[in-house]
């Protein structure tokens, strides 16, 4: 007996003094408990300092499921309003998140449904409540793909980073993506005392301490919020995408894809139909053709063909190509512009191919190919935009290396390059690197990196710019620049651009250009830059299936910088042409180029 | 007539020193901070305690001016009253805790099978002390004896109050033993506990105990038949457990006994009072958490912490110097109860006193066994310490009989 007394004893010895740090430890994680407080998200300005994107207060219901009762469903599924599979996958997530710690049940709840839950809570064990916040877009533009949307976190994000917790909003798509990081802020922890119902019982006195959530940080984008609302509008129920940027710096003032999503949509609990319907939407909302979509420049790649054969040599200012009804090199390349002899600007100004089948065919058949290559390059086609979205397209511009991966070795020949001098064949830009390179041009030969975000203000105080690339492009002489952009004046003076384009009150110098559509209608190009004299601004229209370029693509455009330049438009005949605009396809659309 | 000098006051002062601790702890458990998350009901458990202690102090008073002799004439008449409280109890009592055990009269209510065990003990031991030629040693009087215990023990077990039979069994070997039943026989007898015990930890254990415990019965009793019975019979236990654990216990049964064996196994569930239990009397340490100080208690991570895991709540605000306090004063009472029993001339008044010494201890091991996880936890409360006016007035009834007979032993001298 006095034997079981002492294994009595000497069990309490072990539980008491040998093992006394396990169960110490095991002891406090007991009683406290580990909660997250949830960081402000940044918010994002627009370049005139007008808040564009703010977060906007939700209610949420929580669960804790080591202390939710099951039984308690079909009295949830009620309060609630929803299905009982809702509440049960979301209860299985949170259980594979953490047994113990709170997660999100339903967020974005409207006030009526929170109240009632909180009327309930005491006979819903393990259910809580709590202030959440959404994003909130104040201003009536749309930018969707700029923004891009959140999604809460799913198990391959929690698992992957130790700062988010299951249902945590974060950045899937446009700026709130890349900078993610900057946005979020940091995680507060909060040490609660709680008792063994998980009950909390306010804040823990001891030894361990919380800190405070670090809110994210402010972005200064260099978006202009009125002139985006105003290319939205003019976008409307057209597919297609315009770029406007400021040609010295790179800032983007306003990226537009349309067709567009409502991104308020996407912001509080997610709205699964309207996920669905623009999932599979066969325009593609979610895609941003700003950056993405992959087409051939067409004619607008004729003023950049000019540069680089003067740089070359193949051609001078003088240089005289005649166009007889197209150019003859194994096969009629055809031209229908009007027939007659053409300079480089006049080749331009009326979108002569005659002029650059030649000069492509020069280029390649001396084996300059590569050469070529490297100085399209230069202005930024066929290489990654750097731009501070995701998925941007590289394009295509190719090489000797590249022809030989896409035919196989000597499986291409003149034939597949000639074509290259017009911005067909073998070739693919996105409508921001038109921008690029048409602000290379009206920039006098800088290499500028577009982007969209100015600064990043550090809850700190803290400022953080984003470095301009403002760099010469070496071999860029000003009188190829002069030239070719005397040509783009014409384009709107005499060329296809005096229809829609021209106007007294701005000197706008612009290229149309046709992406050849296997499928369809013909894509429109129209990039532009104004005023001639001192370029401010750059806007790059893309519209596919537009057909008629001059009639489709450039009334916008010069909408756009009518806008930009004067602030306002006093053109109603073009601004209701633009709004009335349905695409046809004209036959005579090469001609009019 | 006695002399105060005579009495044990020792005795009586462990007694009191464990009625304080745990009042102590029961004011912890029930008033504390924890308070705000229990019943009311529960909350008064402090005060009523504090008045079974007041009536258990009288009680210890009154019982000193009784004889001795009248407890041993009066002891088939508080056995016979005792069985048919206990049928009252099947047919008319109130169920707590799914065990049907309370008998109320009017506001009051008690554990009829409490007081069972003075009488059973009484009766026991006057009937193998009765006359110089009855002794355990024949098979026939020990079966008597045995007979009398079981009928209250089947009554527990109809009442569905597993712990208090578990008491009653195991004063089957003791009594037995203590009037003569020979040593291995009462080794064959406690066998069939240790091996399933053991069986239930694993069944090599089992088998290698009942090897074990046949020998040690060889050894001692050198009797073919007995040897061969407790071989037959310890092994069909480790079966019988083995068979039990798989094919007929009900699954809730089966985790309470997994969550014993292997608690994290299912730490929410069955295995969650086994680590809380021993979470809170680790993270006492050496001095504890300091009274009200307990997080495990004042949280109410602890269950039923005013009666069957009270030693927990000291161990985690006393720490080892209050959990080892207890142990001591335990092991005082059991060495001055055992003292006494063995100063006795009168064979009665042995038998009683190693009976309650062994109920006391049964009580004492179980229930910090079970808190802090050398047994399965089974419902026993811990005496003296936990809440509950039944068994603490049962208990404080035990002990002052004893007292009694110890106080009085000097005209309580044999077969007058």
């Amino acid at each position: 007996m006095l034997g079981l007394c002492l294994i009595v004893f000497g069990r309490v010895f072990y539980l008491q003094i040998i093992q006394y740090e396990t169960y110490a430890s095991l002891g406090e994680e007991n009683s406290i408990r580990q909660e997250f407080v949830s960081p402000a998200r940044g918010l994002i300005y627009d370049r005139n300092g007008v808040l564009i994107t703010d977060n906007e207060p939700i209610f949420s219901i929580t669960v804790t499921p080591s202390n939710f009762d099951e039984d308690k469903i079909p009295l949830l599924t009620e309060l609630l309003q929803v299905e009982d599979s809702v509440i049960t996958t979301r209860i299985d997530e949170a259980q594979r998140y953490s047994w113990y710690r709170t997660s999100p049940l339903l967020t974005d709840v409207d006030f009526e449904t929170f109240s009632l839950i909180q009327e309930n809570i005491w006979q819903l064990p393990g259910i809580g409540h709590q202030i959440e916040s959404k994003r909130h877009y104040p201003t009536n533009m749309k930018a969707s793909h700029i923004f891009g949307y959140l999604r809460e976190a799913d198990r391959n994000d929690y698992e992957s980073s130790e700062d988010l917790r299951l249902g945590d909003k974060i950045g899937k798509s446009g700026l709130e993506m890349v900078y993610e990081d900057a946005l979020r802020g940091d995680l507060g922890v909060e040490f609660l005392k709680v008792n063994a119902y998980g009950q909390s019982l306010g804040n823990y006195e001891g030894e361990r301490s919380g800190r405070n959530p670090t809110q994210g940080g402010n972005i200064i984008t260099t978006i202009d919020s009125e002139l985006q609302a105003y290319v939205e509008e003019l976008m409307q129920d057209k597919i297609g995408a315009v770029v406007v940027m400021n040609p010295h710096t790179g800032e983007i003032l306003s990226l537009v894809s349309s067709p567009n999503y409502d991104v308020e949509r996407l912001a509080g609990r997610l709205d699964r139909d309207y996920w669905v319907e623009i999932n599979s939407d066969s325009t593609r909302p979610l895609f941003n053709r700003a950056i993405s979509s992959r087409q051939p420049p067409g004619s607008t790649f004729k003023p950049l063909m000019g540069i680089i054969g003067l740089h070359l040599g193949y051609i001078t200012p003088e240089t005289v190509v005649r166009n007889t009804g197209g150019y003859r090199r194994g096969r009629l390349y055809r031209d229908i512009a009007e027939l007659g002899d053409y300079d480089l600007e006049k080749a331009i100004a009326y979108s002569s191919n005659t002029y650059f089948y030649a000069l492509m065919d020069r280029i390649s058949s001396q084996g300059d190919l590569n050469n070529w290559s490297k100085l399209v390059k230069d202005f930024g086609l066929g290489v990654p935009t750097s731009i501070d979205l995701p998925s941007s397209t590289t394009g295509i511009i190719p090489d000797s290396a590249y022809m030989d991966r896409r035919f196989g070795k000597r499986q291409w020949g003149l034939g597949d390059l000639i074509n290259l001098g017009i911005g067909q064949g073998v070739i693919s830009v996105s409508p921001l690197q038109i921008a690029q390179m048409t602000s290379s041009i009206a920039n006098g030969g800088y290499r500028i990196r577009p982007h969209l975000v100015q600064s990043i203000q550090q809850s700190n105080g803290e400022v953080q710019i984003t470095p301009e690339v403002h760099e010469k492009i070496s071999w860029v002489k000003p009188e190829y620049l002069d030239l070719v952009k005397i040509g783009m004046r014409r384009v709107v003076q005499e060329g296809s651009g005096r229809f829609y384009a021209k106007t007294n009150i701005i000197d706008i110098a612009g290229k149309t250009g046709t992406a050849e559509n296997p499928h369809g209608f013909s894509h429109g190009w129209f990039t532009s830059f104004a005023p001639f004299d001192d370029p401010q601004i750059v806007v790059t229209v893309f519209l596919e299936n537009a057909g008629f370029a001059s009639t489709s693509a450039a009334p916008i455009a010069s909408l756009i910088l009518e806008k930009y330049l004067t602030g306002e438009v006093n053109r109603p005949y073009t601004y209701n042409h633009v709004m009335n605009w349905v695409p046809k396809e004209d036959n005579s659309q090469r001609e009019a180029e | 007539m006695s002399n105060a000098r005579d009495f044990n006051w020792s005795t009586a002062f462990a007694w009191f020193v464990l009625t304080i601790i745990g009042l102590t702890a029961i004011y912890s458990a029930t008033q504390g901070p924890v308070s705000e998350f229990l019943p009311d009901y529960i909350q008064a458990n402090f005060f009523k305690q504090l008045g079974f202690v007041v009536i258990g102090l009288l009680l210890m008073i009154g019982v000193q001016f009784v004889s001795p002799r009248s407890l041993l004439q009066l002891s088939f008449v508080f056995y016979f009253v005792g069985v048919i409280l206990m049928i009252l109890t099947l047919f008319f009592g109130a169920e707590i805790n799914g065990a049907k055990s309370w008998f109320r009269i009017g506001p009051f209510g008690f554990q009829s099978s409490e007081f069972m065990k003075i009488a059973t003990i009484l009766a026991v031991a006057n009937y193998l002390t009765s006359r110089r030629n009855i002794s355990a040693e024949n098979i026939r009087y020990a079966l008597i004896s045995v007979l009398i215990i079981l009928v209250p023990t089947a009554l527990v077990i109809a009442q569905n109050d597993f712990g208090t039979a578990i008491i009653f069994f195991a004063l089957i070997p003791v009594m037995l033993f203590w009037s003569g039943l020979p040593y291995g026989v009462s080794l064959f007898i406690i066998s069939p506990a240790i091996i399933l015990y053991l069986t239930v930890l694993g069944w090599q254990f089992g088998l290698i105990a009942a090897l074990i415990l046949t020998g040690l019965i060889f050894f001692i009793q050198r009797r073919t038949w007995l040897t061969i019975t407790s071989f037959i019979s310890g092994i069909l236990t480790v079966i019988g457990v083995q068979l039990a654990l798989s094919q007929v216990l009900q699954p809730h049964q089966i985790a309470r006994i997994t969550a014993f064996t292997n608690p994290s196994f299912d730490p929410t569930g069955a295995g969650w009072n086994v680590i809380q239990a021993k979470t809170a009397i680790g993270s006492g340490g050496l001095t504890g958490k300091g009274f009200l100080e307990g997080t495990q208690t004042q949280l109410r991570f602890l269950p039923e912490q005013w009666t069957d895991f009270v030693f927990c709540v000291i161990g985690e605000e006393f720490g080892f110097i209050g959990a080892g306090l207890v142990i001591f004063i335990f092991g005082f009472l059991f060495i001055r109860l055992l003292n006494m029993a063995g100063n006795h001339k009168h064979p009665f008044a042995q038998l009683v006193t190693v009976s309650v010494t062994a109920v006391f201890f049964i009580h004492f091991f179980i229930n910090v066994g079970s808190a802090t996880a050398l047994l399965p936890v089974i419902g026993i409360p811990l005496p003296f310490v936990s809440y509950g006016g039944s068994a603490f007035l049962t208990n404080t009834l035990m002990l002052a009989i004893c007292l009694n007979m110890d106080f009085h032993k000097r005209e309580f001298s044999i077969y007058r």
